[in-house]
């Protein structure tokens, strides 16, 4: 399997790892994350699916792990497939609040715009990345939706109320 | 000499109710089709529920030649001022019809993201619910806009399209005096508007 | 002595009485009609030019273009007058000597200009 080869080749990269019937799944720190996706690009892992993110909370700290809290913020989640024998792989790199990842795109073309979603929605920077702009929301978008210190409803009171604006009976008609 | 018997051969009537008869028989929609409801809107002009029935086999895709707005589908935050220009360019007489949940209140999607209700941004005359509406209930919805048209008068003032471009008016100033995109500006005239409990930006 | 009028009289009537129903007609549907029924709210906005509903793009649709269209053209033009010039000589040729060598001296002359072009790559298309 893919992942004895990686800590055989890469001893102390892989911080944990689970794999179950092909969901094979390794956290890799930030440091070493370059390494390990050289080393399984030259194994035939050629194909980068998505790129995505966690965002554990905003009590999760940049550092400093103190019981259930989480150590970093936010954990970047690659998936690849190996298009020669189908084996897929997720990478998941933890990354601080305010730190940047390596930007993938030199090597994947899929890398954009998956880069560019998760900068949008997370706010999480990729150095490297030839055109880091908001692609979902629009470019001048106050904040950052999928955090979880985010409100859903993106502050518009009629959202989260339930105003019941179809049956009153003031209505203003546009046939008066 | 013999009294002219009229009868059938010639119609007096006022000329508000020939003027609606044409108008509400020749609407051209323009499918401003942003989702699911689309579909629906598809299989409303195929054959076996037949919308050119209605005068409206000629669909135009632009706001010059069109006389009636479907938005059919999720209208979102970034989608709004769109709307709002596409409306803007429409000749008129004009109306729109916000088919399904979607465009008339935000459907299920009560997020950052969706317009609740294409209503906040521009003059809605038909909602039609239904998720999507089935092609029948679309066709109900387009009568019922054919009964309001009948209702019109040619002198009548339309006041909700002189609201509608005084918010455009200053739409486009707030965008010039704070140097914000027009989607910035508008998701800010709404998040406004429902901080003073006022549904609609127009 | 009774006056002779004109046999053709009748249709100049009908020709003047044609024109006046047409334009009538077209008054009344065009001008006088819509006058009464059209609804009238000239907006700016209406006048934007229609691009999806986006902000138009900045600087206008018109972008650099390689400057071989132009010497293809200027070429064209050059060539096409010469061959001009050629057809009226073409028709009033008889054979003397002077008419002869006359134009073959004005095609020489643009001869050397075709050379000229053809050799400074002019005429290639792909470069």
């Amino acid at each position: 399997m893919v992942i004895e080869r990686i800590e055989a080749k890469l001893p102390g990269a892989i911080l944990d790892r689970h794999a179950f019937r092909g969901d094979a799944t390794i956290t890799v720190s930030g440091p070493r994350f370059l390494e390990v996706v050289d080393f399984i690009f030259a194994e035939g892992f050629q194909l980068l699916l998505d790129v995505t993110a966690v965002d554990q909370g905003p009590a999760a700290g940049s550092g400093g792990a103190c019981g259930e809290t989480p150590e970093y913020r936010f954990e970047v989640v690659y998936h690849l497939l190996n298009l020669v024998n189908q084996e897929r792989l997720r990478i998941k790199v933890p990354v601080a609040d305010g730190a940047s990842q390596p930007s993938l795109t030199g090597r994947f073309k899929s890398a954009d715009w998956a880069e560019r979603e998760v900068y949008d929605l997370f706010g999480i920077p990729f150095e490297g990345h030839p055109n880091l702009t908001r692609l979902l929301m629009w470019e001048d978008f106050p904040g950052h939706p999928l955090r979880k210190d985010f409100p859903l409803d993106g502050g518009d009171v009629f959202c989260s109320q339930d105003i019941g604006a179809s049956f009153d009976p003031e209505a203003r008609s546009l046939n008066a | 000499m013999a009294d002219l018997r009229l009868d059938d051969s010639v119609m007096t009537t006022r000329l508000d109710s020939v003027v609606n008869w044409a108008r509400k028989n020749s609407l051209w929609p323009l499918p401003f089709g942003t989702a699911c409801c689309a579909i629906e809107f598809m299989s409303m002009m195929a054959s076996r529920y037949d919308f050119s029935r209605f005068g409206a086999e000629a669909l135009r895709f632009s706001p010059r030649q069109s006389d009636m707005l479907l938005v059919l589908g999720t209208v979102t935050n970034k989608q709004a001022p769109v709307l709002r220009q596409i409306y803007a360019q429409m000749a008129e007489p004009k109306w729109v019809v916000a088919v399904g949940v979607c465009a008339s209140s935000g459907g299920m999607y009560r997020t950052y993201a969706t317009l609740q209700g294409i209503d906040r941004v521009v003059p809605v005359d038909v909602y039609v619910p239904g998720c999507p509406p089935r092609p029948e209930t679309m066709i109900y919805g387009v009568m019922e806009l054919q009964k309001k048209i009948s209702r019109e008068s040619l002198s009548m003032r339309k006041e909700h399209i002189e609201r509608f471009y005084a918010s455009l008016a200053r739409q486009e100033e707030l965008q010039k005096a704070r140097g914000l995109s027009s989607y910035q500006v508008v998701r800010e005239m709404v998040l406004e508007a429902g901080a003073q409990g006022e549904q609609q930006i127009w | 002595m009774t006056p002779a009028f004109s046999p053709f009289l009748p249709v100049l009537l009908l020709l003047l009485i044609a024109l006046g129903v047409g334009a009538a007609i077209l008054v009344v549907s065009g001008r006088i009609l819509p006058g009464l029924m059209k609804p009238n709210n000239p907006q700016p906005a209406k006048l934007t030019p229609y691009e999806c509903g986006v902000p138009p793009l900045q600087g206008g649709a018109r972008h650099r273009y390689s400057v071989k269209f132009y010497l293809v053209a200027m070429l064209f033009i050059l060539f096409d007058v010469e061959a001009a010039f050629l057809l009226p000589w073409a028709v009033q040729y008889k054979t003397h000597l002077w008419t002869f060598w006359a134009m073959v001296s004005f095609l020489a002359t643009l001869l050397v200009g075709y050379v000229y072009a053809w050799g400074k790559g002019a005429l290639d298309w792909e470069r």
